[in-house]
């Protein structure tokens, strides 16, 4: 590497397109990237700590808060469950339809979120083709409930897309040597599928997660965006933002940023750690 | 001619008719519309190891596959122990796979690994303990026992599979390519060892492979494939010294063909000249078209035209080639074949060249022992008398599936 670096340098003195290149790159990150997250901790603490504390401790941003942490969670739960049950089915088998159910599964990450929750809406409202058939009482829409069948909707082609793509590389001669050594189906996949998925499973989950905690388009018209209620953490920032209330949205913005930095980095450093372990 | 040559070796005895540990019958296989077997039938004897012969996409892997319940066959039965395993599912069949890429489970300890079968089992844990510790030592890994297979060589890795499958006493070891992902000098030790460990053991085998002096070494029994046809079954000396098809004769070892027809009084007549040929002349009828088929071993040489006497005389030739290969000397002979000039309207039996001085004739490849090079050294443009210590003439067909009513 750096013995051709070096030769390339023989050859043609000195290269622009390193200090240019970069300096290109880093000047392009900078307003795109860099300034607009730095702006958040350089507001959120601008006005002393104290007053960011006071903000983040308001019970509704407080509220909002464990909503998305409580919705996003029963997601994942239900995303690795039934991505694995998913992936499992759909790499182990071959039959009729198989390409077009990987394709409707995987089709909502290509449609907005906001048309999402429209369609959710359209299907379990009051009036909606299910919904008007469901008693006063068990109505799903604007509720917690709400919240969750839209997180799972728009992420589970997330955590199935990453499980399927291990399930399908995955050296198949494991599964059956164990089946030939006499495990059944469920022994296999206890001990031999699912030890080499924790790396997928992990990833899947952390993806899921983030995705959902930050859902706005789709949480926003299924939950009724009720204060202290059915209000999660990006609606409370839109929230307080239009109520003016800058510093309220902020506080809860650098949290929900921080979190996000934190699973980042997880899947980014710690990943190999999980595989190896 | 062969037949009684066959040296009464101790491996010939042993795999005379032992009674079927697993057979199978009239297995056919297709895979999206092509055939990849075809009617394949045989048995493997109790404590026999029999090798299947073929090369890539021979079906071979089919076969041990669908023996292992890991495939289903198109037609056909599986019987292992007399018992009709056709639809029984794998894990309830008792057979070990050693496979090509071992499949070892990664995070499971080399103990862990050989354990796998006894603990799936709900074997008490003391129980497992004492089996695993006699296997490692079988084995020799006893001092690897807590490390991760990706910390083991590929031989170790290969010898803690077949522990794996050895851990739950199963009624038959089938090996892929066992030793395709080894170098070469390992594997040599590699398959010594496995064939040592097998008569201890004495659990009949099934080895694939698509190299000729593996099959030859490991086998009992060889059944060499083609393109999902049984070519021909039998010892690694019936195999070798007596192919019955021009296929068997060119995978296994070296083969010289002549192209022939079978003439009066029991010989064949090749071009020029006639050659002996007894009892293998005697299964054809006259004005066949024949195959000699004899092995560069086979061929003696000689410079005065003295011949041994239990060799038959082949015709005269010119030293064209001369290579020294270790072992032994190879030699290019251009046979005089085709001095006959030919009849009108018929086609010249061999192609012949811008340079008709040195090219007439047919080239056979000749390999001499030391000894006998050294005794009496040749040189590139002598002409010398071949004879023949054994060969076999076959129909003109390359493959078995082309001579009976299966013709495709």
């Amino acid at each position: 590497m750096s013995a051709a670096l070096s030769a390339m340098k023989h050859v043609r003195g000195f290269d622009p397109a390193k200090p240019f290149g970069l300096g290109l790159v880093i000047l392009l990150m900078l307003p795109l990237v860099l300034l607009p997250l730095a702006s958040i901790f350089i507001f959120g603490t601008s006005s002393g700590l104290r007053s960011f504390w006071a903000a983040l401790m308001a019970p509704d941003a407080i509220f909002a808060l464990k909503l998305s942490v409580v919705t996003s969670f029963y997601a994942t739960v239900f995303n690795v469950v039934f991505g694995l049950l998913a992936a499992y089915v759909l790499s182990r088998y071959t039959f009729f339809g198989r390409t077009a159910i990987i394709v409707t599964i995987s089709l909502p990450t290509a449609i907005p979120t906001a048309v999402a929750g429209f369609a959710l809406l359209l299907l379990w409202g009051k009036y909606g083709m299910i919904g008007q058939y469901v008693s006063e009482e068990h109505q799903i829409m604007f509720t917690p409930y709400a919240i969750i069948l839209a997180n799972i909707f728009v992420t589970f082609p997330l955590a199935f897309g990453v499980l399927m793509s291990v399930f399908e590389t995955m050296d198949k001669s494991l599964e059956e040597a164990s089946a030939t050594i006499g495990a059944t189906r469920w022994q296999t996949f206890w001990h031999v599928t699912l030890p080499s998925l924790r790396g997928a499973i992990v990833t899947g989950a952390l993806l899921t997660f983030a995705r959902a905690i930050g859902e706005f388009g789709s949480t926003i018209l299924v939950s009724g965006n009720l204060a202290g209620s059915t209000q999660t953490a990006p609606l409370y920032i839109f929230a307080k933002f239009n109520e003016g209330q800058v510093e309220a949205a902020n506080a809860v913005a650098v949290v929900l940023a921080l979190f996000s930095f934190a699973i980042f980095s997880f899947l980014f450093f710690a990943r190999d750690w999980i595989e190896a372990k | 001619m062969l037949p009684e040559k066959l040296p009464e070796d101790s491996d010939t005895a042993r795999a005379a008719s032992p009674p079927a540990a697993a057979s199978v019958s009239g297995l056919s296989k297709s895979f999206k519309g092509v055939r990849v077997l075809e009617d394949v039938s045989f048995d493997v004897g109790e404590g026999e190891a029999l090798v299947l012969l073929g090369a890539s996409g021979s079906g071979k892997t089919t076969i041990l596959r669908i023996i292992a319940g890991l495939e289903l066959p198109d037609a056909g039965r599986v019987f292992i122990h007399g018992r009709d395993v056709t639809d029984t599912p794998a894990r309830e069949r008792g057979v070990g796979i050693i496979f090509q890429s071992y499949a070892l489970f990664p995070r499971m300890t080399v103990e862990e690994n050989v354990g796998y079968g006894l603990r799936i089992r709900g074997r008490p844990r003391r129980e497992r303990r004492e089996k695993v510790e006699s296997l490692l030592e079988l084995v020799h890994l006893t001092d690897q026992r807590k490390k991760l297979p990706s910390q083991l060589s590929g031989g170790q890795q290969q010898r803690v599979a077949i522990a794996r499958t050895l851990a739950y006493e199963p009624q038959m070891l089938l090996f892929d390519e066992p030793f395709g992902a080894l170098d070469a000098q390992i594997r040599v030790r590699l398959r010594r060892e496995i064939r040592a460990l097998l008569r201890d053991i004495n659990v009949p085998a099934l080895f694939i492979t698509h190299d000729q002096e593996e099959a030859l070494e490991l086998g009992d029994r060889i059944a060499v494939l083609h393109a999902g046809h049984l070519e021909q079954i039998g010892t690694p000396e019936e195999v070798y010294n007596r192919p019955e098809t021009e296929y068997v004769a060119t995978f296994l070892g070296a083969a010289n063909l002549l192209l022939g027809v079978v003439a009066p009084g029991r010989r064949v007549e090749l071009g020029a000249v006639a050659l002996e040929a007894g009892a293998e002349a005697a299964r054809f009828r006259e004005g066949q078209s024949v195959k000699l088929v004899f092995r560069p071993e086979d061929v003696r040489v000689s410079k005065s035209g003295e011949l041994p006497a239990d060799c038959n005389p082949l015709a005269n030739g010119v030293v064209e080639e001369k290579h020294f290969v270790g072992a032994y000397e190879r030699l290019s002979v251009r046979l005089d074949l085709v001095a006959r000039a030919p009849r009108p309207g018929e086609p010249p039996l061999y192609e012949i060249s811008e340079a008709p001085e040195r090219r007439l004739g047919v080239p056979v490849i000749v390999t001499r022992a030391k000894p006998e090079a050294a005794a009496t050294p040749l040189r590139v443009g002598e002409r010398v008398t071949l004879c023949l210590a054994s060969f076999r003439v076959l129909p003109n067909f390359p493959l078995a599936s082309e001579r009976g009513g299966r013709v495709h």
